[in-house]
């Protein structure tokens, strides 16, 4: 399987910027997720690399081989289209052969290659049908083995989940990453939602208006956010501004003060992102707690696993802590209105840049 | 159509498929358009400039630049009279096909299955392409006085003679019918996108349902009102059909008119000046009123 | 269906339209039944049935000629109308130039200029290139056949370009993608994809120039009068049950007509 490398790709629409100097090496079998708000350039550099939007600036190469004046059926990628865009006048068989047929394949290879992709997918006995006779995820199954029986170098795919239901949505990300590993396919794909990319993933490129945010593992994004972006879109709730006020120390907007890993060092104003399941919550802090804040319970959610309560302090502040569900080995749930103390080690909060 | 799911994409990044600077689109749309300004708007153009000359008995047109055309129109009573007759009789056939259409309208969007619905729809449509000629027929026969109402009325005991024959009231419920369809179908499409949830929620805060019509869905469905309104009156000032067969010979409305100097007296100057005039006052009222109507509802539309 | 409407209210409302509706569709009803009267002057009640009517509406020359020019004409309006109006529809829904909107508009305008006063330009048009040419079109079959394509364009246009604005554009870039050619995508997968709305288009075309009036009105000559101008002429004279059975005709043929458009692109979709 081939690497797929960006250099300074861009591109413009008239003045406007969508996407600006992106660059980006993919190595060969590997998962990455373009993740990012709308509008944030993710699909338009996903339409770049599959070539269906010409690029104002840069050069993108697959495989040491320069694609980037290539059209989009000259490139040999597999695209999994948001709505699937499955040929709504053919069988779901004649849309698997389809791209086979492109190629010249005999009649024999095409019927024995569109029967094992297929299986593969599970869809033998639907071979016959109209794409519109078939589930959203049976369609977007048709979309895989379609894009994925030409034997692309590059599987790219646009939200592919985001018209299926939230059952559906799990298993079709299995699947997707299974079929992935097994084939060992360098995979791009494009998604609004953050645990989608960083249940799926081995790597995410957080976008944000054109640009690259940040880079990295799942867990290194989510561990060490390099922006309040990167924190808030990675589902951070707690993020408390504030400036340090010598080594160590984090003085609040309300004046508090907390106590971090005395490494961590930004001048001015920053913000403290602090991870929910980070903190704790009881009656009284354990000794020796490094920081420790009171306040009151204000809603309680239940997530099956966990316990999640939603904790005011002061008068316009508050935190999230989460805990394991009471069942699951965690403490008895604290009632709405109790007066509580949230505490967390030092080295648990993380200082980003307000941006 | 089928069932396509058809999620057409609105991602602002996303641009027109890119056809390079090059001489696809001309080669496509030229033939069509050349034959449209050909066709039509060349012609068009002729016609208003023969609308300023001369007509003359012998050699028909002579080339003048003359206002005398128009003068003739607003000198003589009797082509004055023919506007204005068509002007309010279109006014009242628009007004009659909207009071009539709206209740169709609404029970075709609100009440009526889908299953009834679509069929309903084709019956309503399809009338309105069977012909002018033929629907103007279908008339006649039944407002005769030996026709079918004239029948019927007999049978309940009514001996006066109809009379509806070479009259207004004929005319206009000949009109009426030929131009219901359209405005019930313009109704429709607006109606069906309001948010039926909206009068539940007018009704929960405890408006009745005429109150809730007249607060919530008049207002929003004034865009589609309009634009039937606009629609009925254009096409009944430019009737041809209904005014020549059911008004008779002495019925005069502008489109005959119009078709009578071209193609009867020749008088082509005379003839243009009409026409232009004829869409010239269909234009002004139809600005006119959308304006006025707009103005007066505007906080309400927005 | 709305819960808070009363059944009173949804009574009102069905009434009404049954009324409205009779009122749209009853003369109709009322035409093919008077075609079957055996009555020598049209007069109720009927005294018996009889086909006979339509033995002499066929055998009077002006509606069997009438509906001959009517049906060649619009067939060939239709032709001319679908070459050049699929490839403008085209250009009109996938390329974004200057004059877009100006090129549309010029080509629905034949939909928005009344028909008379159309028409009448046309006439008065052709017979000034007479002059000029000798070179006769008004009453003659080109010189109907220019008007009634021109009547037929504006719609072809409209729902071709509705089935192509219709289309999910991502289904040809998923067959670029998989490696087809401008030419095999266009005939592949866009073609079959439109074919509804191009069927729908030619269908449409087609029963709208059948039913002109006031465009051919100008432009009918002896053997070239089309069955519209046909009806009406007789019209002026009499009014008999030839008639009815004319209208019952037409009525059938459109019907039919529209209800296999119907089939591929909803009628009510084309207003």
């Amino acid at each position: 399987m081939p690497e797929v490398i960006l250099q300074d790709v861009a591109k413009h629409y008239g003045s406007s910027v969508a996407v600006e100097n992106m660059s980006m090496h993919i190595s060969p079998g590997e998962l990455v997720a373009l993740l990012g708000p709308s509008g944030c350039g993710k699909t338009t550099t996903l339409r770049m690399i599959g070539g269906f939007v010409d690029i104002t600036s840069g050069r993108i190469s697959v495989g040491g081989r320069d694609v980037t004046a290539l059209p989009p059926n000259r490139r040999n990628m597999g695209f999994v289209f948001q709505n699937y865009a499955l040929f709504p006048h053919m069988t779901v068989a004649e849309n698997v052969a389809f791209g086979l047929e492109m190629r010249k394949l005999s009649k024999s290879d095409i019927s024995g290659k569109v029967a094992q992709a297929l299986a593969r997918v599970r869809l033998s006995s639907f071979a016959d049908r109209l794409p519109k006779q078939l589930s959203g995820g049976q369609q977007q199954r048709v979309a895989l083995a379609r894009a994925l029986v030409i034997e692309p170098d590059v599987l790219l795919l646009d939200e592919p989940l985001s018209n299926l239901d939230a059952t559906l949505r799990q298993e079709m990300k299995i699947e997707i990453r299974q079929l992935q590993q097994s084939l060992g396919l360098t995979t791009i794909f494009v998604t609004h939602d953050q645990d989608e990319a960083m249940s799926t993933a081995d790597r995410m490129v957080l976008m944000r208006q054109g640009r690259v945010e940040q880079v990295g593992a799942p867990d290194e994004i989510y561990d060490q956010p390099a922006s309040r972006f990167a924190a808030e879109f990675m589902g951070i709730p707690n993020l408390l501004p504030g400036r340090m006020n010598g080594p160590g120390r984090f003085e609040l907007e309300d004046g508090t003060t907390v106590h971090l890993d005395g490494q961590k060092r930004y001048h001015g104003l920053c913000v403290l992102a602090l991870r929910p399941e980070s903190i704790g919550i009881g009656k009284d802090a354990p000794v020796g707690a490094f920081n420790s804040l009171p306040g009151t319970v204000e809603i309680v959610t239940y997530h099956g696993a966990s316990l999640e309560y939603r904790v005011r302090l002061g008068t316009s502040t508050f935190l999230t802590a989460r805990t394991a569900a009471p069942g699951l080995g965690g403490p008895d749930a604290i009632p709405i209105g109790t007066e509580v103390r949230l505490f967390w080690p030092y080295a648990s909060g993380v200082l980003v840049p307000e941006v | 159509m089928t069932s396509q799911a058809v999620a057409i994409d609105t991602s602002p990044m996303n641009e027109q498929p890119k056809p390079r600077p090059n001489m696809t689109a001309p080669t496509l749309l030229g033939p069509a358009t050349i034959f449209v300004v050909l066709g039509l708007l060349a012609p068009l153009a002729l016609m208003f400039r023969n609308s300023f000359n001369r007509y003359d008995p012998r050699e028909l047109m002579v080339s003048a630049f003359t206002l005398e055309n128009y003068a003739r129109f607003f000198q003589d009573e009797f082509y004055q009279e023919v506007l204005f007759r068509t002007v309010w009789i279109s006014a009242l056939s628009t007004l009659i096909c909207l009071i009539a259409g709206f209740p169709l309208a609404y029970f075709l969007v609100r009440q009526a299955s889908d299953r009834l619905k679509s069929k309903l729809l084709i019956l309503i449509i399809v009338p309105l392409l069977i012909g002018n000629a033929v629907r103007t027929a279908a008339w006649m026969l039944i407002l005769n006085d030996q026709g079918m109402l004239a029948a019927f009325l007999r049978m309940s005991g009514y001996t006066g003679s109809l009379g509806l024959m070479y009259s207004t009231t004929g005319v206009v419920i000949g009109l009426v019918s030929v131009l219901l369809p359209f405005m019930v179908i313009t109704l429709h499409s607006v109606l069906e996108s309001i948010d039926r949830n909206l009068e539940d929620a007018a009704a929960s805060l405890g408006a009745g349902h005429l109150t809730a019509l007249r607060r919530i869905v008049l207002p929003l469905a004034l865009p589609g009102i309009l634009a039937g309104t606009l629609l009925c009156f254009i096409l009944s000032m430019n009737a041809y059909a209904t005014p020549v067969l059911i008004g008779g010979p002495k019925f005069h409305m502008m489109a005959p008119t119009v078709y009578q100097q071209v193609s009867k007296a020749m008088n082509w100057p005379f003839g243009s000046a009409l026409a232009f005039i004829l869409m010239a006052v269909t234009l002004a009222l139809t600005v006119g009123a959308s304006s006025i109507v707009q103005r007066r509802y505007r906080r309400w539309a927005e | 269906m709305t819960t808070n409407t009363s059944t009173g209210i949804r009574f009102a409302y069905g009434a009404m339209s049954a009324v409205i509706l009779g009122f749209i569709v009853l003369p109709l009803v009322g035409v093919i039944w008077m075609s079957f009267f055996s009555n020598k002057i049209l007069a109720f009640p009927p005294q018996g049935y009889t086909f006979d009517w339509y033995a002499r509406a066929f055998a009077a020359q002006e509606f069997r000629e009438g509906f001959i020019v009517s049906f060649e004409t619009s067939l060939i309006a239709m032709a001319t109308s679908l070459v050049l109006g699929v490839p403008a529809s085209l250009a009109l829904v996938r390329y974004n130039f200057p004059g877009r909107e100006i090129i549309t508009n010029i080509l629905m305008s034949p939909m928005i200029v009344p028909g008379i006063v159309g028409g009448s330009a046309l006439f008065v048009f052709f017979l000034e290139i007479e002059m000029l040419t000798g070179v006769q079109i008004a009453g003659t079959a080109p010189g109907l056949i220019i008007a009634h394509a021109l009547i037929a364009l504006p719609w072809t246009v409209r729902l071709v370009s509705t089935s192509l604005i219709g289309m999910n554009r991502s289904v040809e870039e998923a067959a670029y993608s998989l490696g087809a050619s401008a030419m095999t995508v266009f005939f592949r997968i866009t073609l079959p994809i439109i074919k509804p709305g191009i069927i729908a288009g030619a269908l449409f075309s087609f029963v709208v120039s059948f039913i002109d009036l006031e465009k051919s009105i100008f432009l009918v000559g002896p053997g070239k009068t089309t069955l519209q101008i046909a009806l009406i002429n007789y019209l002026e004279w009499n009014l008999d049950s030839t008639i009815g059975a004319v209208a019952t005709v037409q009525i059938v043929l459109i019907t039919v007509l529209l209800l296999v458009t119907d089939r591929y692109a909803k009628l009510n979709r084309a207003f």
